[in-house]
């Protein structure tokens, strides 16, 4: 047998089982190797070649055969050196000489299991198709009275709360001797006042430090200098300590989730801190990979990351999927509400993310009971991730709009819809349409959205999409230098340009929620739950959205 | 004429107002006198008769007075008026002697509009510019109301600031949004205006001289001459708004700061020089491009010369490198090439050349990815003629062999080239073992291993021929030397206990009697044969025995026959038949019948047994341990006894190659011991055949046998040929050929100019560049 396997081709993939394939120009190269000293994954590599040709000259038959042997470039055919179709050797190509073409007809789910091993990668649902919200329209436009709201010359403060916002009974108020006078001793729950759309949670070594930084940079200048209240949310991961003892600090939701990862830091460095974060999220579960737990591989904690989360260098980091030591939902939302409360003196929103379930609803109504929890934020099925089981990716999870609609409407119900802020992620922006989407979720019944992947697409200009296009996120090979902790890679990212553009995408989504809210005169607070300005085409998606039906 | 907006009691409709004074105008009256009660747009729409119309306005007027006003009407409104006054305003001249109400002059084109107190919301909003006609004016006594001027893109605006309503800003709330051409001059303090499309500038001369000489007029219409003095004081008192041009917004920089300065300015202060990871981050704060050298490159070539075993080498039991053979050759050295053979094997004719089934050659990667493999059986023939090298220093030491065979002559070769004595002990009359006994002198001609065997002893080493080593003898042998190969081959053969094996003869024996002359004389004329046992001694075995006169030569084996090569091929050509799975039951020797488990059987009149044969060990002291009747060693041939080493078929069966390869490591282990040195193993991997690159060589029909020839075919799997092609390949030039002054050379990369593409590994024919993470 071993001839065989040595020399033909019997044990090998043909290329049409491959998701990209090369499309390499032989007449435009100049063999200058940019191509191949790029690709993240070695797709490609350089080799020989014979060409011959016959040819006949003369007035009658007259065989000559010429060989020759050229160098070219190669894809290879190795399932696990697949193209990804990064395209980054377009990118570096002075000649236009090479591009990865998707193939519709790829068979690589069926062979991308060698060893035994499911598939993993980064990035979200490879779907490409407008996911619901996409496919929502705002049908209320109102044109005829002068002042009706003009985004572009009209003044718009487009906030929302994040926090419990007690109802004017219920708060610890009274007039005493004709003055307004509030109860020291009872509770108010604290509210932030933040920009309805806030940058998901992204973690300190699933991003490199050039991204998390040029982020946390963009937040700053966002509040600093534009004047909007946009916060970040930290992932789990830890804070870097100089940021947290920094005035920018308010800008920061802190994750905890069940890895529980750079917390000793966080806590050693609380009383150091001059300004309390922005709020608290506690995760309980993620959209993109829910039931599963964070994995970060031991190749990517390097000195800065094992620093940063409390942890030897060059280990697998792993969370649990679930929080341990908590056997109910009450329990679970109760306890750690409570302790993330007390770390800072009960002055800071503490709120719950869950992922898109069938459950949600639960989990909301023991927030609603539990005068503490903040928020609830809701991660449906199209959130992306940094690492998961590709399974878990592509077939878990709950669409978020019926999840976020079925949440508001239950607190309508209770007369609780504008106590308790519910907060949309996953999918958001994922076609482009940040703005639409968060639009679109605020009049289900959103309070406020998270966006991560469409941030890193606009601001860093990552190459995944949902043609599984890149999705190197958990190798530690991100071509763009945003998912690695090598330097040689995330240096190819420069932190004040993504810092640049995320203001930019801020500026430009805030333009496009005016367009969006000025035809609706909203331009004070937000259409949250506004849903007779909704419609869609699709009788079925209206239907189950109690929303308008358009034809 | 006096046209009355109520008659007695009856409010006129504005489409009736509207008719009246159309038909008045069209019979003719130019001076009308409007008794107005709220009717909407009073005035416009009289187009140019050669006179002026003149109107006055009287009572509550309606909005949109004198609206679409056309050049040649003069309207004079005797008190207030209310909303959009001059609306689409195309030349009238508009004087208000009160205040206006929201959207003064909306859209207005051409024209005056004079107010003697002050505008509400929105006014002097959409604006135009026609160059066929004269600026529109605005002139407002007091200030205006919110959103002033927005989107305005023609025509001139005064606020004069006089008694403001709000002494704090007299062009209200954010005036100026999406203004886009003409020119605001106001007089007095104002809170902000859309800094985005306007700019505030000081009064220029123009601007003052125009201002002074059209004020007088306003001032007159609206009847306050009195404040021409206050209002002209001083171009100090005045400041002017115009707009942006496109060029100048389009040349704006998009943020009110850059990131650059947010970090040096803001960021940076606060978190700390290097930024949050500061004090993690040990590189460079540089940005790296995409392409890069040294350090940063993600993969460096390595020049991996000699670092793999070439397929031929690795096949080879005795390792002999044919690359380097041919490298050699391809470089004018012949002898060189033909004397470095000689240092892995004394026998490169004999065996290589001769006897061996060239596992090499089934290897060499010419063979099995273009056409025929290198003829290296040839290529060693040609070493027949070379003399020993040269033997290294002597170094004192003395080791004894036990046995002449293939095994014990290559040991006691090995040891004599690096300088020690040796003492080879025979048991026979000769040098050679089964070399000399076994194979059929038609495979091995008789003057090329005498040859071979005069070479060996021209080495001196002390052979010391009829000395059967016994226990008595081994123990003084293990006394007087320094070391001890043992060597004695298997002798004796395996036979098989079924009825009738008493008249089986010994294969081994067979063989021996026929080259040697020894025991009986064997004569098959005419006789059926068969040969237990297909393996290749089974098949010298049927050549044999044609040779002596057999009828039938037929080879049985309870397995697929393991004989190939030269031995079945020729056999096979003999006639020989081979029948498996046959499992011997009897032998009847009278009845000329070999029966078999399976029931049946075949005519034999003799039958030979050659399934292998086993040694003789019975020299052996205690301490050296056998397994299943052969010496157990490792894998450079130690016993266990350190002292002793074993080598060929006394430790396992095994070809003559193996016992050659066998015989030099446990010499070089032996040498490694005594010279107190650690023996490197031999710890090189065997290169990939997908690592050569094939084709760069084209399939050719060989034409006869010259040595060039087959060091030009010879791939050198893992071996520079020094082609260059790597040198040329690389785009960066980062490659270059240096030479040491030994004549060796070596390709060196420079590591400032190479990017790690890969171009060199991948197109070195070779496969002796590789690329390695660069870490």
């Amino acid at each position: 047998m071993e001839p065989a396997e040595r020399v033909d081709q019997n044990y090998e993939l043909s290329l049409k089982e491959f998701p990209y394939i090369v499309r390499w120009r032989d007449d435009r190269c100049t063999r200058c190797g940019r191509c191949t000293a790029v690709c993240p994954v070695s797709a490609i590599e350089p080799t020989v070649q014979v060409q011959r040709t016959v040819t006949s000259e003369g007035t009658a038959p007259k065989p000559a055969a010429q060989r020759r042997l050229v160098h070219v470039v190669r894809q290879v055919r190795d399932i696990d050196r697949y193209c990804t179709g990064c395209g980054t050797c377009t990118l570096v190509c002075p000649n236009t000489a090479i591009e990865p073409e998707y193939n519709p007809q790829h068979k690589f789910l069926f062979h991308k299991n060698r060893g035994g091993a499911a598939y993993r990668r980064g990035g979200r649902r490879n779907d490409p198709q407008p996911s619901t919200v996409d496919q929502l329209k705002f049908v209320r436009i109102s044109m005829l009275t002068d002042p009706a709201l003009d985004a572009g010359r009209h003044e718009f403060r487009i906030r929302t709360y994040l926090g419990r916002n007690l109802p004017a009974e219920k708060l610890p108020l009274e007039v005493k001797r004709g003055r307004l006078a509030r109860d020291e001793e009872a509770f108010i729950p604290p509210v932030r006042e933040i920009y309805p759309i806030r940058i998901g949670s992204m973690s300190v070594g699933a991003l490199s430090p050039h991204m998390w930084e040029g982020l946390a940079m963009g937040v700053a200048y966002l509040n600093e200098v534009e004047g909007m209240p946009v916060v970040m949310c930290t992932g789990e991961g830890g804070i870097p300590p100089r940021l947290l003892k920094s005035r920018f600090a308010k800008y920061f939701i802190l994750q905890i989730a069940s890895g529980y990862f750079g917390w000793d830091e966080i806590v050693h460095a609380i009383p150091e801190m001059t300004e309390d974060p922005a709020g608290i999220e506690i995760k309980y579960g993620q959209g993109a990979k829910p039931g599963d737990g964070g994995l970060l591989m031991a190749y990517k904690v390097l000195k800065l990351i094992a620093r940063i989360r409390g942890v030897p260098e060059y280990v697998d980091l792993a969370s649990p999927p679930t929080h341990q030591t908590k056997y109910s939902i009450e329990e679970a939302i109760a306890k750690m509400i409570q302790s993330m409360s007390m770390a800072w003196g009960f002055r800071v929103p503490v709120y719950p993310k869950i992922s898109g379930t069938t459950t949600a609803q639960a989990v909301l109504n023991n927030a609603v009971r539990n005068p503490y929890a903040a928020a609830l934020c809701i991660d449906g099925e199209d959130g992306g991730t940094g690492a998961a089981y590709n399974v878990s990716m592509d077939k878990m999870g709950h669409p978020i709009a019926s999840n976020i609609r079925d949440c508001y409407l239950d607190l309508v119900k209770q007369g609780k819809q504008n106590e308790l802020p519910l907060i949309a992620a996953g999918g958001m922006g994922k076609n482009g349409s940040l703005a639409a989407n968060a639009a679109a979720m605020i009049m289900l019944g959103a309070s406020a959205v998270d966006s991560g992947k469409y941030i890193m697409q606009a601001t860093a200009q990552c190459f995944g999409d949902e043609y599984n296009r890149c999705n190197l996120c958990n190798t530690g090979r991100c071509p763009r230098g945003i998912t690695t902790q090598d330097p040689r890679l995330y240096r190819r990212l420069d932190p004040d340009m993504v810092a640049e553009r995320l203001v930019e995408v801020f500026k430009a989504a805030d333009m496009e929620l005016r367009k969006i809210f000025a035809p609706m005169g909203r331009s004070t607070e937000l259409p949250i739950g506004m849903s007779d300005g909704l419609g869609c085409a699709n009788r079925e998606i209206a239907e189950r959205l109690k929303i308008k039906h358009v034809v | 004429m006096v046209i009355k907006g109520n008659i007695k009691g009856r409010r006129v409709s504005s489409r009736e107002l509207e008719a009246q004074i159309q038909r008045a105008v069209a019979e003719g009256h130019y001076r009308l006198t409007i008794k107005a009660d709220g009717q909407h747009g009073i005035g416009g729409r009289i187009w140019p008769r050669g006179r002026k119309v003149r109107i006055t306005v009287d009572g509550p007027v309606g909005q949109r007075l004198g609206s679409m006003g056309m050049e040649g009407t003069e309207i004079v409104v005797r008190g207030s008026a209310s909303d959009d006054v001059g609306w689409i305003n195309c030349g009238a001249e508009i004087t208000v002697l009160g205040d206006v109400t929201n959207g003064a002059h909306n859209a207005g084109a051409q024209g005056v509009l004079y107010v003697q107190g002050g505008g509400g919301a929105r006014c002097d909003t959409m604006t135009k510019f026609n160059p066929r006609f004269e600026p529109l004016q605005s002139w407002y006594f007091r200030d205006v109301g919110d959103s002033f001027a927005e989107f305005k893109a023609g025509g001139i605006a005064v606020v004069c600031g006089v008694e403001p309503r709000n002494p704090k800003n007299i062009l209200g709330y954010r005036p100026c949004v999406g203004m886009v051409g003409g020119t605001i001059y106001f007089r007095g303090p104002v809170e902000g205006y859309s800094e985005n499309d306007v700019r505030l500038l000081e009064m220029s001369e123009q601007d003052w001289q125009w201002l002074t000489e059209n004020i007088v007029p306003y001032l007159k219409a609206i009847d306050r001459m009195e404040y021409l003095d206050e209002l002209t004081r001083s171009p100090d008192d005045w400041r002017k708004l115009i707009a942006y041009t496109p060029a100048e917004k389009a040349a704006r920089q998009p943020l009110k700061m850059s990131t650059v300065e947010f970090r040096r300015q803001v960021w940076e202060p606060e978190v700390g020089e290097g930024g949050i990871f500061g004090e993690y981050l040990d590189h460079d704060r540089t940005l790296l491009p995409y392409i890069t050298t040294g350090e940063d490159r993600r993969f460096r070539p390595a020049w991996n010369n000699n670092k793999y075993l070439p397929p031929c080498a690795s096949a080879c039991p005795s390792r002999i490198p044919s690359h380097e053979r041919t490298s050699l050759i391809r470089q004018g050295k012949l002898e060189e090439a033909l004397e470095l053979v000689l240092r892995y094997s004394p026998f490169p004719a004999t065996v290589c050349g001769q006897v061996c089934p060239n596992l090499c050659m089934d290897a060499c990667t010419r063979g099995v990815v273009l056409d025929q493999p290198l003829d290296i059986q040839r290529l060693g023939r040609l070493s027949l003629d070379i003399p020993a090298p040269e033997k290294a220093k002597p170094t004192g030491r003395r080791v004894a062999v036990i046995g002449g065979g293939p095994g014990g002559m290559s040991a006691a070769w090995q040891l004599a080239l690096k300088g020690h004595e040796v003492d080879l002990y025979e048991a026979t009359d000769r040098l050679g073992g089964k070399i000399e006994w076994c194979i059929p002198r038609s495979r091995l001609p008789q003057e090329v291993l005498a040859k071979e065997i005069e070479r060996f002893r021209s080495l001196g080493i002390d052979v010391h021929l009829e000395t059967r080593v016994d226990r008595k003898l081994f123990d003084r042998i293990y006394r007087e030397h320094e070391m001890v190969i043992i060597a004695t081959g298997a002798h004796e053969a395996r036979m098989l206990r079924f009825p009738g094996w008493e008249d089986v003869i010994p294969g081994i024996d067979f063989l021996k009697s026929i080259n040697l002359g020894l025991g009986p004389e064997y004569d098959f004329t005419g006789k059926k044969v068969a040969v237990i046992g297909a393996g290749n001694v089974g098949m010298d075995i049927a050549c044999q025995a044609f040779d002596l006169g057999a009828e039938s030569v037929t080879a049985v084996d309870i397995q697929p026959p393991a004989s190939f090569g030269k031995e079945q091929e020729m056999a096979r050509e003999r006639g020989t038949e081979i029948l498996w799975p046959k499992v011997t039951s009897k032998f009847d020797h009278e009845r000329g019948r070999l029966h078999f488990e399976d029931g049946s059987a075949i005519d034999a009149d003799e039958v030979i047994i050659s399934i292998g044969d086993v040694p003789v060990l019975d020299f052996l002291p205690p301490g050296i341990n056998t397994e299943r009747g052969h010496i157990t060693v490792s894998e450079n041939g130690q016993t266990t006894d350190v002292k002793v080493f074993a080598v060929g078929d006394a430790t396992r069966p095994g070809l003559i190659t193996d016992a050659i390869g066998q015989g030099r490591t446990a010499a070089e282990a032996v040498h490694a011991t005594m010279m107190d040195y650690d023996v490197a193993p031999e710890l090189k991997q065997v290169i990939p055949y997908e690592r050569i690159r094939a084709a760069y060589y084209e399939s050719e029909p060989r034409d006869g046998f010259e040595p060039e020839q087959e060091a030009n075919r010879c791939m050198s799997c893992g071996l520079c040929r020094d082609c260059g092609m790597c040198e040329v390949t690389c785009y960066y030039d980062a490659i270059s050929r240096v030479e040491g002054e030994d004549g060796s050379f070596a390709y060196v990369v420079d590591d400032d100019l190479c990017i790690g593409c890969g171009f060199c590994a991948g197109t070195c024919p070779c496969g002796v560049w590789e690329m390695e993470e660069n870490i």
